[in-house]
């Protein structure tokens, strides 16, 4: 396409082809719906269709996560918005003889609501999704993100025109800065004031970024936006690219999402072919070209730094921040980095307006932000909501409370950087300052619901395990720093804390997060330091009683058979591994404490709860 | 002609040539920063973090390594605040528990005011400052060492574990290695936590004349700025 207008006539084209479609069925096929089958489920959709004769005019649309992984796989059938969850390739006969040919809906592959138990027939009922204000992750369901052309039927591309059409690069950043846009990957950074220093500062020629090295647990939102919809990311990179001057392009996705990774290749072959990408975009005479950097598994090189350096070809270390990387970055040249959350927003606010965008959140953060709520709670999956949306909203309404029975105790928020907040503080709204101020942060958005049978202790040991596994060890504090309270943490969870390790921890946790080099130490001790600051009690719990409350910690914890529950099944006697358990059938059991080594199997298998935790 | 530019030092307002780090600057005015990775010569990567500052940016305070800042018109630095005096005593309690056999981190920690430690001795023989390596480098442009693994594995090593015939035995690596000097008897053995007299007259030094270079022995091959003539 050499011109805007040979992409607008594209459009129209594809518009009225998807128009004359009698129905569609929407199947998620990213990697969670993947997973419970939804490759086979598809194939069998496809075979159906064809033996009726209706693949010309019903469309299967594979399509990238809808965010509720819990239920998977998860589809909606077009008309009438009916989704269907736990679909196995058996039901494939049925969906499409009774709902695409009949219009009746299948009763038993509803929703079910866990309160009601009522059965919901559209998507826009189901309470997972009701709460949600799902501006980007809604755009999923709309293209297969292996079809360059869903994309453009659906409006995409239009923001890159008007851009090029109609807006000079000063404006372009005054509309992103008048949104009030701030970076999705943990800074939190405003991106329009980013992109106005990158534009300033002297070099070419300049790189703009993307940020797909996702490596906090728990957390997929930019590995669903990249798999599912990655013509968003590369449109908003292109309007940054605009913006800033920027004549190349990387995205940077770590080689463990090879979903991504393909998606983001094909995507960038196919904008290559309709001229999208490469010299004279659409005739304007703007050129920019992008290419795909596979990340070799380090969750530091998750730091604008030390990426640079790994797209560099150097070891993936940071470098210290006293010149910024807008103004000396990758190669040493003006470098705009930001990650796929934020790129994916781009398009949308020059379509919508920056007033639109300004209009959701709160103060200082605006727009939506999606989390992906994982741990024990009912519904996990990705959400999107709007910035100022109160934990508690995400984690009762949309995440439907603790999974089984046991109540919620905390929720921790922004990953291993980031800290875990107690129910009280449930009421606070979700924005960069209220969290940052409460002791944790928004982050990239990864959000782990805890209840009652998780211990804190043991929660900041297992992220400091995960940083002392991914610090760089470059710098002194951080190396060293996180292995001593790792060090300190393990005494206390088995028994041999003493009370003057509490300060030592505190005055270690400061000094790390003050002096480290680059941002993975400097908010390494956030989890420590959080769940000092929350859960004190479990703490010395731990070093003056010798007891984990949660009955985690194996070193201070017994089992012990409850005699009146123990009905002699022995049930527990087979499964112990290490013949700890003795007595009579039919009468009450008990264990050896000295061969017992605590693996917890006979409290799983006993069906009376008669094996207790003491 | 040199270009100068203006920096305010501890409310000081000096002139340093442009293009100094900030490091090098205070060394210049006499005042003692006390540094370990950091060599006159050889590229700074501010690993140790001990020569950390407070750079005032908009009336908030940001802790910095001063041998990667740059000196900028204007700038304004705290080299000896309360709040950098107890991170650096911090700092070197870790790197006294870390290294306690070398001469020139007892020192050091001495230098910085640790009077106690409250780690477990570990005893390794490398605290990673990375000196040797960028030595290597940078001067014999030899590269027979790097740095292998990564965070707590991490450690200094030959290419694939053998001494590689492009090594030119110069012996730079071992000259700059601050573990290489025989180590002070007097502090801090397991079970005795106090200080020799030369440290505690030390450690008396360097808390009634925070400022000043104390002569810390730092060692004939391990160059601070005083012996290379900087001062």
């Amino acid at each position: 396409m050499a011109s805007i207008r040979e992409l607008t006539s594209l459009r129209e084209t594809l518009a009225a082809e998807r128009r004359s479609k009698r129905g569609t069925i929407i199947l998620c096929g990213d990697t969670g719906c993947e997973a419970s089958g939804s490759h086979l489920l598809a194939d069998a959709i496809r075979k159906e269709l064809a033996e009726r004769g209706l693949e010309d005019s019903v469309e299967l649309r594979v399509t990238g996560c809808h965010g509720f992984c819990e239920v998977g796989p998860v589809m909606v059938v077009e008309p009438g918005n009916i989704f269907y969850c736990h679909v196995s390739a058996n039901d494939a006969g049925e969906i499409v003889s009774a709902t695409i040919e009949r219009g009746q809906v299948v009763e038993r592959l509803l929703y079910a609501d866990p309160v009601s138990g009522k059965r919901v027939i559209k998507e826009e009922h189901v309470p997972f999704y009701r709460a949600q204000d799902r501006v980007l992750l809604g755009r999923n369901k709309l293209v297969s993100p292996s079809s360059i052309e869903d994309y453009i039927a659906e409006g995409g591309y239009s923001s890159l025109a008007k851009v090029l059409e109609e807006m000079t690069p000063e404006q372009v950043i005054g509309e992103t800065k008048a949104s009030g846009l701030r970076g999705r990957g943990g800074g939190g950074f405003p991106t329009g004031r980013k992109w106005e220093s990158c534009r300033a500062a002297e070099g070419e020629p300049k790189y703009v970024i993307c940020n797909a090295d996702e490596g906090d647990p728990g957390a997929y939102m930019d590995r669903s936006l990249l798999e599912g919809n990655p013509h968003a990311v590369l449109e908003g990179m292109l309007i940054g690219a605009y913006a800033i001057g920027a004549r190349h392009g990387y995205v940077y996705v770590r080689n463990e999402y090879p979903m991504a990774l393909e998606s983001a290749k094909v995507a960038v072959v196919q904008a290559e072919d309709l001229g999208l990408l490469g010299d004279n975009i659409l005739g304007s005479g703007f050129s920019f070209d992008v290419k795909i950097a596979r990340g070799a598994g380090a969750f530091v090189c998750g730091e604008s730094t030390a990426l640079m350096a790994s797209l560099e070809g150097k070891v993936g270390e940071p470098r210290p921040k006293d010149v910024h990387t807008v103004e000396e970055g990758l190669r040493n040249k003006p470098s705009t980095l930001n990650n796929v959350e934020t790129w994916a927003n781009v398009p949308l606010i020059i379509e919508k307006g920056s007033a639109w965008f300004a209009g959701k959140g709160t103060e200082k953060s605006k727009g939506t932000k999606i989390f992906a709520l994982t741990g024990r709670v009912k519904n996990t999956g990705l959400v999107e909501v709007e910035m100022g949306t109160p934990l508690r909203t995400l984690i009762y309404d949309i995440g439907g409370g603790a999974a089984d029975g046991v109540g919620v105790k905390a929720v921790q928020t922004g990953g291993p950087s980031g800290g875990c907040l107690p129910t009280s503080k449930f009421d606070l709204p979700v924005d960069f300052e209220t969290l940052a101020e409460a002791g944790s942060m928004v982050g990239s958005g990864g959000m782990v619901v805890m209840d009652e049978r998780t211990c804190m202790v043991d929660v900041a040991k297992y992220f400091l395990n995960f940083l002392l596994d991914e610090s760089c060890g470059k710098c002194f504090p951080c190396r060293v720093g996180i292995d001593r309270m790792l060090e300190i943490v393990t005494d206390i969870t088995e028994g041999r804390g003493s009370p003057e390790q509490i300060a030592l921890l505190e005055d270690l946790a400061e000094t790390v997060s003050e002096t480290s080099l680059c941002a993975l130490g400097k908010t390494a001790a956030n989890p420590v330091i959080s769940t000092l600051r929350y859960f004190r009690d479990e703490y010395e719990a731990h070093i003056n009683d010798k007891r984990c409350p949660a009955g985690v910690c194996r070193e201070l914890i017994e089992y012990w058979i409850d005699e009146e529950k123990c009905t002699g099944c022995g049930a527990c006697l087979r499964a112990c591994p290490h013949r700890a358990i003795s007595g009579e059938k039919e009468g009450p059991h008990t264990i050896d404490a000295a061969t017992c080594v605590k693996c917890g199997i006979c409290h799983d298998e006993c069906q009376f709860d008669a094996v207790v935790i003491r | 002609m040199e270009e100068y530019v203006h920096i305010t030092l501890d409310g000081a307002k000096v002139p340093v040539p442009k293009g100094t780090t900030v490091l090098d600057a205070a060394l210049s005015y006499g005042i003692c920063i006390p540094h370990l990775c950091h060599v006159p010569y050889l590229t700074p990567i501010g690993v140790c973090r001990l020569c950390i500052v407070e750079l005032i940016e908009n009336g908030r305070a940001k802790v910095t390594t001063s041998c990667t800042l740059d000196a900028k018109e204007g700038m304004v630095i705290r080299t000896n605040s309360e709040k950098i005096r107890n991170l650096r005593r911090k700092l070197a309690e870790l790197l006294v528990a870390e290294a306690p056999n070398s001469r020139a981190v007892q020192d050091l920690a001495a230098r910085c005011g640790v009077t106690e430690v409250r780690y477990p001795f570990r005893n390794h023989d490398c605290v990673l400052c990375g000196r040797c390596v960028r030595v290597c480098e940078e001067v014999w442009q030899a590269r027979a060492l790097g740095f292998v693994g990564r965070g707590k594995a991490r450690r200094v090593e030959f290419p694939f574990g053998v001494k590689p015939d492009f090594c030119k035995e110069c012996n730079t690596c071992i000259d700059l290695c601050p573990m290489t000097i025989t180590p002070c008897p007097g502090p801090m053995k397991t079970g005795e936590e106090y200080l020799c007299a030369q440290c505690a007259s030390q450690v008396s030094m360097a808390e009634n004349m925070p400022d000043t270079c104390v002569l810390c022995d730092l060692g004939q091959g391990f160059q601070c700025a005083r012996q290379t003539g900087q001062v």
